[in-house]
């Protein structure tokens, strides 16, 4: 088994680890430390926070890619392994043990019978399907939903030893009000994930969707597109916006004018236009260079990364605009001019004083459009730009669910699976947002100043 | 029967557990027709306590006990409804800031008209005509054109005069004002404050007056209360605060407040006369004004005009002027923070403006400013320790990081501080301790002369008196000299050995602090002292 | 005021000049024309006189920006860039990759998307301005609190989810409206009525949000303080002093958009077949028809530019401290 990382693979996980050093670095900071604990200890942002490392976490172990037997595989493929090998021939509906649409099929004596046929994976162990499913569901949801639980309580034993509390009863968490939205988050998780456990173990939890893959599994591997998407660009967009917006702001003269006139024109068009022109000229150019490609992943990986880098070179227009203002302010602030009268040279001045000083801006900025970015990725993919048709995706998978509601009966499933997997994704991702600017963003720290009521 | 009788009134911010409360149980009485002053230092509740009159505490704070009685009746009793018929009608209000306390999109003439709709019924020509006599009688000149201007367009003074005028609107029985002239320079004060008694007197209203300045509350008190800590420390008449105070806190308030007349002059040992330190010679700053089709520029703003100054080696020279006089736009081009458009600066023989950027920043390091905001002095993001030490980590003095952390626990010493504060950051320091640091700082790359931009005017006066003792104790140690910006002249007496005072960029007088303070022969400078507050 | 106006106009052409420049280098210096003409052709087994004839049928066979071999100003203008890219400034399309009058086609596409946009816009500022009123009247509360959170979710629904969920449920189950097309006329309603619905309810969420965020900083200002002290009732304070400042940044907010208008949505127009711009640009990018999307590209920036001159003038209008003529 070796490893076998792709680019996007290698930002996804160098990224990840630039987030922890980051966080780790912050033990020297108490200002900011304390701001991230703020956002931490609100019901929303904590509780949003769990949820995204929830996503976080599978996207990174679907970066881990190895080869083994001219196979490539993720870290996140090894633990789902049955998901990704159990392919039935259809469609399926979520939990069924028939087929979707009715077959026909040759009987030993020539006889031709017409009806739905049993699945090849899904509820296999259940010997008369029709009588014993739902009971076996049933059991199924209380064995799950009691091993939640019992692995919450392990849990929460974790902490205590770990928090060297040995007076405090072990379930003191679920009684403390301030955690108290966060626990209960981990508590659904928990049992969450021991039902769905449970019950994809036989079932196709999600269905299966036109050629019979999980959808389950399918949702799951396209958490890994939305953040690769998400992070990857705004890594690109970040350098861009922080050195042209700080420098534009400090600097003033044709520097400032320069910065002004390119996000202006580039702010000019309109965003789908700018991206498309932009991802259609780069899709021209990859389709001469196809031959190029060792295999349709790198391929369609390739593909991902031109995406990623059009996203981040149309969009570091709106935090270029933020910093270049914040900087100009920063400019005439009075510790900035002590810093010139100490003799501080401008690179200093810019290190020391204007980068962190517009850090929040950043932060904030970038969490915000980070649910942009996942969200586009389905209009995107919508008209024809997006990722590779090859590559499991949300976009993908609501591209292909405009056939399959006008068949009959309908296919639901794989549409309502994306759409929820992006729904819980972008909602964190605000929610986490909203707690961030409300630590971080010093006008509102003021609460004395708010409005008489 | 008081017109305005405060009994135990508590008022506390947060809630639960974490609340605290800002104003801790106080009693206060406005007579009909007289002035009660609440004085006090900044965090001693006595804005929360106006803001409690006429319940309009932000949403954080909020009355927990008391009451607050206007003729008898219990104004916390009253349903919101009926306080709304109080507000405006019976009790108008001033508020601090009249840059801000304007509705911007709204005509002047609209707003104050807005109160004489509510709670007079007036309309039409009626109003307007009220409008126009309000107006008049704040001191506006042609009311019927103004009174059909946005705020913008009027200055500072005018506005807080229309923001009068609309508390006076209502024709209410108790006035509230809330430091109303903090914002305002000298001579505007002086004019605000002479109609506010007037008006006062002539309507026979009762004045509640909040203030932190005691010069200000000894010119229009009839009667004092003094808060400390959201406590009532001491209430009297005005002869007997402020000539006999019983209360340790009331003596200690009298005793730190900058007195023009009791000019100290500290003839320092270290004048000498030989060539000046700093000399400055024809020194103009300019900002254009553009204007038209291609922004072309149409006139120079000039905020100094050729001014020329000196200052000796351990001496003191005040600027002094009032807002928009140029006195900071001096002390940034001297140290090269702003450019100048004409004229030299020289300092020990060597011109400033001739120097490359790389001689500057090494030349810089004679040459140290304190500035004004002590919360924006210093980046939020460095220890006390990376503050003192930046300029001599980018000038390369020092020595190693060793030397260099005995040096800041030295300098934190020298300014009173604990050496141990070194390793925490600004946020968890008072306003006067930043100060103190921003001091250090300067002093860490040793300059021999200090810009002081107005170090101390954001500071309480307990604490000022402090800061310019530092100052003068570091002078006489070091042979610091000074060139100290300041829009008060009660500091001016304490710490300045020269005085010059600018007008429009120029100056227009300079002498010795004796001369300028006692036999000033400028008109200008004679109108600035004959309008400063003054205690007794 | 014309000062003012002749000033814009004179920034907007580097600005134009550096879009036209951008789709020019996108479309012709990162990738050559033969791919282009490969492309159209059917990518591959493609000669290289079929390609020379599809480039020549096009007017693709000139050089970029500069023809030494040709005599006085035509060195300049017979080139692509001039023949493709300036003649935009004088809104000459050309001819689609596909043959057809780009300038008529627009023409045509305009007023459908026109129709879905100005609805939409409408009904959008109306509901979210009062729901974003109500919510700052109750500051605070439950309502408050919840309403926001239900904001933030709808926010984080994707925009697809609206538009299939909304064609399912109305068109195709409760069978209220057709489910996709377009007519002329007044029989276009009931075709329009859906899509316009579903854009309105898809943008809710993030606008009740930003309406509500600048009500309350409005709330907290000194002068609304002032208001209160003056003994004016909640509801006087909110309209007169509150609406009248927060609807500065909100209307100037939607002046920018105005001329955007005439683009329509790509998605929804997309879905419902209606025959706008929107559809038209998703065609053409579908069809990798660059020179439609070229097109599109200057006539976004165009109307884009257009709409910042809309809200200076539209501040100066309404703020009295902004004078156009002092800036």
């Amino acid at each position: 088994m070796k490893l076998a990382l792709l680019t996007t693979d290698v930002a996804l996980l160098g990224t990840l680890i630039l987030v922890l050093l980051y966080f780790w670095s912050l033990r020297q900071h108490k200002l900011t430390s304390q701001r991230w604990r703020t956002v931490l200890k609100t019901p929303t942002g904590g509780s949003a926070a769990i949820l995204l490392a929830m996503y976080v976490g599978v996207a990174g172990l679907d970066s881990l890619r190895f080869t083994a037997g001219g196979e490539t595989f993720t870290a996140l493929d090894k633990m789902l392994w049955s998901l990704r090998t159990q392919v039935e021939t259809t469609y399926s509906a979520p939990l069924a043990a028939f087929g979707y649409a009715k077959e026909t099929r040759y009987e030993a004596h020539g006889k031709v019978a017409r009806d739905y046929p049993r699945l090849v994976y899904g509820g296999r162990h259940l010997r008369n399907p029709a009588q014993d499913r739902s009971r076996d569901l049933i059991l199924r949801v209380a064995r799950g939903g009691l091993l939640g639980v019992a692995g919450f309580c392990a849990l929460l034993g974790l902490f205590k030893i770990t928090r060297r509390c040995p007076h405090a009863p072990f379930w003191m968490p679920l009684a403390a009000r301030r955690w108290r939205a966060q626990v209960m988050v981990i508590a659904a998780l928990c049992v969450l994930g021991g039902v769905i456990g449970a019950l994809a173990a036989d079932y196709h939890l999600l269905g299966t969707d036109k050629v019979g893959s999980d959808v389950l599994y399918l949702t799951l591997k396209s958490i890994r597109t939305g953040l690769v998407l998400g992070v990857v660009s705004s890594l690109i967009a970040l350098p861009l916006a922080v050195t042209l917006g700080i420098s534009a702001g400090y600097l003033g003269g044709w520097v400032d004018d320069l910065v002004q006139y390119l996000y202006t024109t580039l702010s000019s068009i309109p965003g789908v236009l700018l991206i498309a022109a932009a991802a259609l000229s780069l899709d021209l150019l990859m389709q001469q260079q196809a031959s190029d490609f060792a295999s349709l992943a790198s391929r369609a990986d390739t593909k991902l990364l031109a995406l990623c880098l059009v996203l981040g070179l149309t969009g570091w227009t709106s935090l270029c605009r933020l910093l270049r203002a914040e900087a100009l302010k920063l400019r005439t602030i009075e510790f900035v001019s002590a810093a010139r009268a100490l003799g501080g040279t401008q690179l200093q001045i810019l290190f020391r004083h204007l980068l962190p000083n517009t850090f929040h801006l950043v932060i904030i900025t970038t969490v915000l459009s980070f649910s942009d970015l996942v969200l586009a990725e389905a209009v995107l993919t919508y008209i024809d730009i997006g990722v590779d048709p090859s590559m499991e995706s949300w976009g993908n998978m609501i591209n292909g669910a405009r056939l399959e509601l006008a068949r009959e009966p309908v296919v639901w499933w794989s549409l309502m699976a994306a759409l929820c997997g992006m729904f819980g994704l972008v909602l964190a991702a605000n929610l986490f947002a909203d707690a961030v600017r409300d630590a971080f963003d010093p006008r509102l720290n003021n609460t004395l100043l708010a409005a008489p009521r | 029967m008081s017109l305005l009788e405060i009994q135990d009134l508590v008022i506390e911010v947060g809630a639960g557990a974490t609340a605290t409360s800002v104003v801790a149980g106080i009693a206060l009485q406005v007579e009909q027709g007289c002035t009660t002053v609440l004085v006090g230092e900044s965090g001693s509740g006595k804005s929360m306590t106006a803001l409690g009159v006429v319940r309009l505490l932000p949403a954080a704070a909020h009355i927990t006990r008391g009451a607050i009685c206007l003729n008898g009746q219990d104004l916390l009793q009253l349903p919101e409804h009926q306080m709304c018929d109080v507000r405006g009608a019976r009790i108008g209000f001033v508020f601090q800031e009249p840059q801000s306390a304007l509705n911007p999109v709204m005509k002047v003439g609209d707003q104050i008209g807005e109160v004489l709709a509510r709670h007079l019924g007036l309309h039409g020509k009626v109003r307007r005509e009220r409008v126009a006599e309000l107006l008049a009688a704040v001191g506006i000149h042609d009311p019927r054109q103004r009174m059909t201007e946005y705020p913008h367009q009027f200055s500072g003074g005018m506005k807080q005069r229309v923001m009068l005028a609309i508390a006076l609107a209502g024709e209410p029985e108790l006035l509230i004002a809330d430091e109303p002239t903090t914002a305002l320079d000298v001579s505007t004060q002086a004019q605000i404050l002479t109609l506010l008694q007037r008006e006062q007197q002539q309507r026979g209203m009762g004045m509640l007056f909040i203030t932190h300045d005691l010069a200000v509350a000894y010119q229009v008190a009839d009667k004092l209360a003094v808060m400390k800590g959201g406590i009532l420390v001491e209430a009297g008449s005005r002869a007997e605060i402020f000539s006999a105070p019983t209360q340790a806190y009331t003596k200690h308030l009298l005793a730190v407040s900058p007195r023009i007349e009791s000019a100290v002059v500290p003839v320092s040992r270290t004048i000498t006369t030989d060539p000046p330190l700093l000399e400055i010679k024809g020194l103009s700053v300019t900002f254009p004004i553009r204007r038209g089709f291609f922004k072309r520029v149409v006139a120079q703003f000039a905020a100094v005009n050729a001014l020329d100054l000196s200052v000796q080696a351990g001496e003191t020279v005040a600027v002094v002027g009032e807002s928009g006089s140029g006195k900071t736009s001096l002390g940034r081009s001297v140290l090269r923070l702003l450019e100048a458009s004409a004229g030299t600066v020289s300092f020990l023989g060597q011109d400033f403006f001739r120097l490359n950027p790389a001689q500057l920043r090494h030349a810089r390091r004679d040459l140290q400013i304190v500035f004004q905001d002590p919360y924006a002095a210093m980046n939020p993001r460095l220890t006390v320790q990376q503050i003192i030490e930046e300029g001599m980590v980018s000038l390369g003095i020092g020595g190693n990081a060793r030397a260099r952390i005995t040096r800041v626990e030295q300098l934190l010493n020298l300014v009173g501080l604990e050496p141990h504060f070194r390793l925490r950051f600004p946020h968890e320091f008072s306003g006067g301790q930043r100060q103190r640091i921003s001091i250090a700082r300067a002093l860490a790359v040793e300059p021999k002369l200090l810009v002081c931009d107005e170090p101390t005017s954001a500071l309480d006066v307990s604490v000022q008196a402090q800061i310019l003792d530092l100052l003068r104790s570091l002078q006489d140690e070091m042979g610091l000299a000074y060139l100290f910006i300041t829009h008060n002249l009660g500091v001016v007496a304490q710490i300045a050995h020269r005085v010059v005072v600018m007008h429009h960029g120029s100056i227009v007088e300079s002498g010795t602090t004796q001369q300028v303070l006692f036999t000033p022969t400028h008109a200008y400078t004679q109108s600035l002292l004959a309008a400063v507050p003054r205690l007794p | 005021m014309t000062a003012y106006l002749c000033r814009r106009m004179l920034y907007a052409l580097p600005i134009l000049l550096g879009i036209n420049l951008l789709t020019f280098g996108l479309f012709f210096v990162v990738n050559s024309l033969d791919n282009m003409a490969r492309m159209q052709l059917g990518e591959r087994h493609v000669t290289q006189e079929a390609i020379e004839k599809w480039k020549h049928a096009h007017g693709y066979d000139l050089p970029l920006l500069w023809d030494a071999t040709a005599a006085g100003t035509d060195k300049f203008t017979r080139t692509l860039f001039y023949r493709n890219s300036l003649g935009l400034f004088t809104f000459r399309f050309g001819r689609s990759d596909g043959g057809r009058d780009i300038g008529y086609d627009l023409r045509q596409r305009m007023f459908p998307s026109l129709a879905i946009a100005l609805p939409v816009l409408l009904l959008e500022l109306a509901l979210a301005t009062s729901l974003g009123l109500m919510v700052a009247l109750l500051r605070g509360s439950y309502f408050d609190r919840w309403l926001t959170l239900g904001c933030v979710a709808a926010m984080s629904i994707s925009s697809l989810f609206f538009i299939i969920a909304g064609q399912y449920l109305i068109a195709k189950l409760l069978r209220l409206t057709p489910i996709s097309g377009y007519d002329d006329g007044f029989a276009a309603f009931k075709f329009l009525a859906l899509p316009v619905l579903v854009q309105v309810a898809a943008g809710l969420g993030a606008n009740v949000r930003w309406n509500r965020t600048v009500f309350l900083e409005e709330i907290s200002k000194d002068y609304v303080r002032t208001a209160w002290a003056k003994g004016l009732t909640e509801k006087q304070v909110l309209w007169r002093h509150v609406l009248r400042n927060a609807l500065l940044p909100l209307l100037t907010a939607i002046v920018v958009t105005l001329p955007s208008l005439f683009l329509g949505s790509l998605i929804t127009e997309s879905f419902f077949a209606v025959p706008g711009l929107g559809s038209y640009t998703i065609d053409a990018i579908q069809n990798q028809d660059f020179a439609i999307v070229r097109a599109m590209v200057f006539l976004g920036s165009c109307l884009y530019i257009l709409g910042l001159m809309l809200t200076d003038i539209s501040y100066a209008w309404a703020d009295p401290r902004v004078r156009l003529a002092a800036s």
